[in-house]
């Protein structure tokens, strides 16, 4: 980002935060990162985080060098992104940024009490700035188990980041390669990583939901309204189907 | 984005936000904490950001190459602006933009944007990094700084420039050179010079009347202009000459949407244009036809003129030259001859030619034997560069100290370049010439051009003879590109500098057509890390500074509203009838005419202060002193080939917009049935077409609205296509422009190619 945002350490302590915070806020640094360095370091820390072994590639020079060029080709430019990291250009009728979406995210960020520092400047709906939001609210959760924080967390992860983020993944693995063959290894990484973490988070939602696995068996009035099975929105990816650690 | 409904219950979204403040003050309770790292904050705890009530409504104005430069409102809700219309104040635009302009929108918010400054590590290869600001300024800086230390000046440092944004304020990156040293700059205009020359010579300038007189004319000649493509506000004058009983002839060997709107067309044999103009003249001048006061009182070279056209020219010879049955040319003379007032639209299309200045001159002749010159509704339309008074305190700037350049004084010409240079200089910069940009960068010597600095411009798009363009890039040590879209020229680039669009900058538009006059505020904050050329040029000047101090005088902070006021004047201020700029705030204004006929006093600018028929300034410069007629350019190869403006594009921009996306998602090359049988080319087929200079394939589409000897396609660029028609566009010169804009014109529509199926 042109400014300076010095960071600003509000938890004192970062290993106190929930693992599911910890892995968003490793993602959110990926996909914010503005070099190789920046990837590789957050990459490490995905790792770190609880995700599977990274790919060798993330410690060599030349592989982060190919991994910055892919990651650019895909969510910076400056040619026309071939997976744009905004909510919006998948969920509003037109894909645009700043649009009906983009403004719905910035109001739960406000709702919450927060606002992004790029306001107006960055879109709201960037991939970085909901995992961040993700991961504040998870942590929030692990603090009170304050109902209507619980039900917003809900709905943003499960309803708001599940309809969009797989269709963000797709574009990333239809999107040309520059060989043929898998897409960048350490992108493909974190990219699956966000998968993981997503389908993960989803599932834990239900779970403290009480939501049965069908969401079919809900339609009582007073009972917690079902998510939808995030998975579903998933094609089926190779990297996830070979971990085997949760079903899609 | 649907906010979900379950049950019928309002969704857990609306259900939160409603109840918005408790979550707020959980992050005041301190039991919602930020995670570490993050962009999101806590807001201001009194403030909060509230977004309430209706639109902020901004001025705009469209900075395009265009006839009709739209005034525009700009309506932004929650700081996105979410459409914009005309300015109804405007009586040109009354209300409405072009369906370009209406897709503005699209711009700032399109996610193919340029967003950050980014290095290329090898140029085509697609393989970028993001730099910051710091680090970009950084790079060139020092590449300039070594190269003025190898070679004793900046003239290493080339700057191509023109048309993409007429903001005056942009007129800073010309500023930005002068304040780096002497510079080599390209010159001249592949647009309209011949035709500047052309009316320099006959009328003294290029001076317009005001479009919105059309509606007074009795019979309008629309000769190699499209207005319904590309100048659509004027169409309703237009429409409104016809109500009152004119008599609309359109001339334009291209069957256009303009052609098919008009009384009458004649599809003319393109580069002709002189020869049937002339003999309209010799007919006006055989039926006694002429206005004998008017040419008496106001015209030099008449007589000279007379026996050119009893010697040189007759209707028979018109007619078989340009393609025009003779009993067409006489009918629509004699009605021209006799209607007043009747006036000619002169499009830029039919001087981009060798013999386009000459063309334009035997048109104007016309206009003026018959009396209409210096007449509301009459008159010979080009353009006009009356409103343009500005300041130019962008452009204007120092050289610093004892910088060196070209030894002794060097004019500066161009079309929009409206300033006196210092009097007394001991170096210049090197200037070349933009119509052949890929020669003069190959040719360029002591020093070669080392670095290109490309603004406003695309030069793999609008620059000629493609393959050459890639050999001179080779040849560049550096090339820096701004721009908004990731077009074919950035491609070419070491470093890409992310632009502001007209929404994220101030500053103040005039037209070349109208005469109204817009301020453009900035509506939204700058998306992601963009900068306005003069905060560019301010960001180079800091660091040029840091690490050489005094090696730039640009300003190193600038406001970009300041620098829009400081463009109004006194001049600027009488004529439009304001006391300050903020006066735009209410809506364009329009300049304040004595009459909306260009040349009403019948005082011209010429030597002779008279209209010339005769013109020994246009002799003394080696051309014909009479608008003689001047031979078209020898065909290359079989087919002539047209590469004119598309709808739904100004050149290279708007094209890669998702709205124009849907509707023309594609190139074609438009051929003649004829000329497709000779081939055994289908409607459909995918065809190369070719020629000396390169190839291009595509498919065709085969319509009579071309000539059997003629390959249409439009110019443009394409979202991720190759598509390039610069692949078979050579750089041969038109014959004039030298004069007014410092190089001549180019040949755009003397190119010549063959078609095969792929």
């Amino acid at each position: 980002m042109m400014q300076n945002h010095p960071i600003l350490t509000l938890d004192e302590n970062a290993g106190a935060l929930p693992e599911s915070s910890r892995q968003a806020c490793a993602l959110r640094d990926f996909f914010l990162a503005r070099d190789a360095g920046e990837m590789a370091a957050a990459a490490a820390r995905i790792e770190a985080a609880g995700g599977g072994p990274a790919p060798a590639e993330l410690r060599s020079p030349e592989g982060m060098r190919r991994a910055e060029y892919a990651f650019n080709r895909l969510f910076v430019g400056p040619m026309a992104l071939q997976a744009p990291p905004f909510a919006s250009v998948y969920l509003d009728p037109e894909p645009l940024v700043m649009g009906g979406t983009t403004l719905t995210v910035r109001e739960v960020y406000h709702a919450l009490g927060l606002a992004s520092t790029l306001e107006g400047v960055l879109p709201d709906d960037h991939i970085g700035l909901e995992l961040d939001c993700a991961a504040t609210m998870r942590a929030g959760l692990e603090r009170v188990r304050d109902p209507l924080l619980s039900e917003l967390h809900a709905w943003f992860v499960a309803e708001h980041m599940a309809a969009w983020v797989p269709s963000f993944v797709r574009r990333v693995e239809a999107s040309p390669k520059e060989t043929s063959g898998p897409a960048d290894p350490v992108v493909d990484y974190c990219v699956g990583q966000l998968v993981h973490w997503l389908v993960a988070e989803v599932a834990a939602i239900n779970e403290e939901r009480g939501v049965p696995q069908s969401p079919e068996t809900d339609d009582g009035d007073e009972a917690p309204s079902p998510v939808k099975p995030v998975v579903q929105h998933f094609a089926p990816r190779d990297t996830a189907a070979e971990s085997g650690d949760h079903t899609l | 984005m649907t906010k979900p409904m379950a049950n019928g219950r309002p969704s857990p979204l609306e259900s939160c936000l409603s109840r918005r403040r408790f979550l707020q003050g959980m992050v005041a309770a301190g039991a919602l904490t930020v995670v570490p790292g993050g962009l999101l904050r806590p807001t201001p705890a009194a403030a909060g950001i509230v977004y309430e009530g209706g639109y902020d409504v901004f001025r705009n104005a469209c900075p395009r190459n265009c006839y009709d430069t739209c005034s525009i409102k700009t309506f932004v809700k929650d700081g996105v602006i979410q459409f914009i219309e005309g300015a109804p104040e405007s009586t040109f635009t009354r209300g409405g933009t072009c369906v370009k302009g209406y897709a503005y929108t699209r711009r700032p918010y399109s996610p193919d944007r340029i967003k950050y400054p980014m290095v290329q590590d090898g140029r085509g290869s697609g393989n970028w990094k993001r730099v910051s600001w710091d680090d970009a300024m950084d790079r060139i800086a020092k590449k300039l700084l070594e190269m003025e230390d190898k070679d004793g000046t900046l003239l290493g440092l080339a700057m191509t420039k023109y048309s993409g944004n007429f903001g005056i304020t942009n007129y800073g990156v010309e500023g930005m050179m002068t304040s780096l040293g002497y510079t080599t700059r390209f010159t001249g205009t592949p647009c309209w010079p011949a035709g500047i020359d052309a009316q320099n010579y006959d009328l003294g300038s290029m001076w317009c009347n005001d479009p919105e007189d059309l509606a007074d004319s009795r019979y309008i000649i629309l000769w190699g202009a499209n207005p319904a493509w590309n100048s659509v506000h004027s169409v309703k004058y237009l429409y409104e000459a016809r109500d009152r009983g004119a008599k609309i002839v359109c001339i334009d060997p291209v069957l256009t949407q303009t052609a098919v709107k008009a009384d009458e067309y004649w599809q003319v044999k393109a580069s002709t244009d002189g020869a049937l103009a002339l003999g309209m003249a010799r007919h006006i001048l055989d039926k006694g036809l002429v206005d004998e006061d008017w040419v008496k009182d106001n015209s030099v070279g008449y007589d000279e003129f007379a026996d050119y056209l009893r010697s040189h020219v007759t209707v028979e010879w018109a007619a078989d030259e340009c393609g025009i049955p003779a009993e067409h040319i006489t009918r629509v003379a004699e009605e021209f001859a006799q209607a007043k007032p009747a006036t000619i639209w002169i499009g830029y299309g039919m001087q981009r030619h060798v013999n386009g200045g000459a063309g334009v001159r035997a048109v104007d002749a016309l206009v003026a034997m018959t009396g209409n010159v210096g007449k509301v509704g009459g008159g010979a339309r080009y353009g006009h560069l009356q409103t343009w008074g500005f300041n130019y305190h962008a452009l204007l700037q120092k050289h610093p100290e004892g910088k060196k350049g070209v030894p002794g004084k060097v004019e500066v010409k161009g079309d929009f370049h409206f300033t006196g240079d210092e009097s007394q200089v001991s170096y210049s910069d090197r200037i070349l010439n933009i119509n052949k940009t890929a020669q003069e960068l190959l040719d360029a010597q002591n020093p070669p051009v080392r670095m290109l600095w490309v603004s406003c411009k695309n030069p793999f798009s609008q620059d000629f003879d493609r393959n050459k363009m890639e050999r001179a890039f080779n040849k560049l040590e550096t090339v820096v590109v701004v721009d908004q879209f990731f077009n074919q020229t950035a491609a070419m680039a070491d470093i890409v500098l992310p632009v502001t669009t007209l929404f994220e900058e101030w500053t103040v538009n005039a037209s070349y057509w109208h005469y109204w006059l817009s301020v453009n505020e900035q509506a939204i904050k700058p998306m992601y890390e963009t900068k306005s050329n003069i905060e560019i040029a301010a960001a180079l000047s800091k660091k040029m500074n840091e690490l050489s101090p005094g090696s730039c005088t640009f300003p190193t902070e600038i406001d970009t509203k300041e620098w829009m006021a400081m463009e109004f004047n006194k001049g600027i201020h009488d004529m439009f009838g304001i006391s300050s700029w903020e006066d735009l705030k209410d809506g364009p204004r329009k300049a304040k005419l004595a009459s909306s006929a260009s040349w009403h006093d019948l005082k011209f600018s010429t030597p002779s202060g008279k209209y010339e028929f005769k013109s020994e300034l246009a002799a003394s410069h080696g051309h014909k002193a009479l608008p003689e007629y001047l031979p078209p350019r020898a065909p290359t190869a079989k087919l002539r080939l047209l590469t004119p403006h598309t709808k739904f594009a100004i050149h290279s921009q708007f094209n890669n917009l998702d709205w124009m996306h849907e509707y023309n998602p594609e190139p074609f090359v438009y051929l003649n049935p004829a000329t497709a049988g000779e081939r055994g080319i289908k409607d459909g087929d995918t065809v190369r077409v070719f020629n000396d200079l390169g190839e291009e394939k595509l498919r065709c589409k085969l319509t009579d609205n071309v000539p059997a000897d003629t390959i249409l396609m439009y110019e443009a660029w394409f979202r991720n296509l190759s598509y390039n028609c610069q692949n078979l566009v050579d750089d041969t010169s038109a014959d004039m422009g030298a004069y007014k804009t410092g190089q001549p014109g180019v040949a755009i529509h003397d190119q010549f190619a063959d078609v095969a199926r792929a």
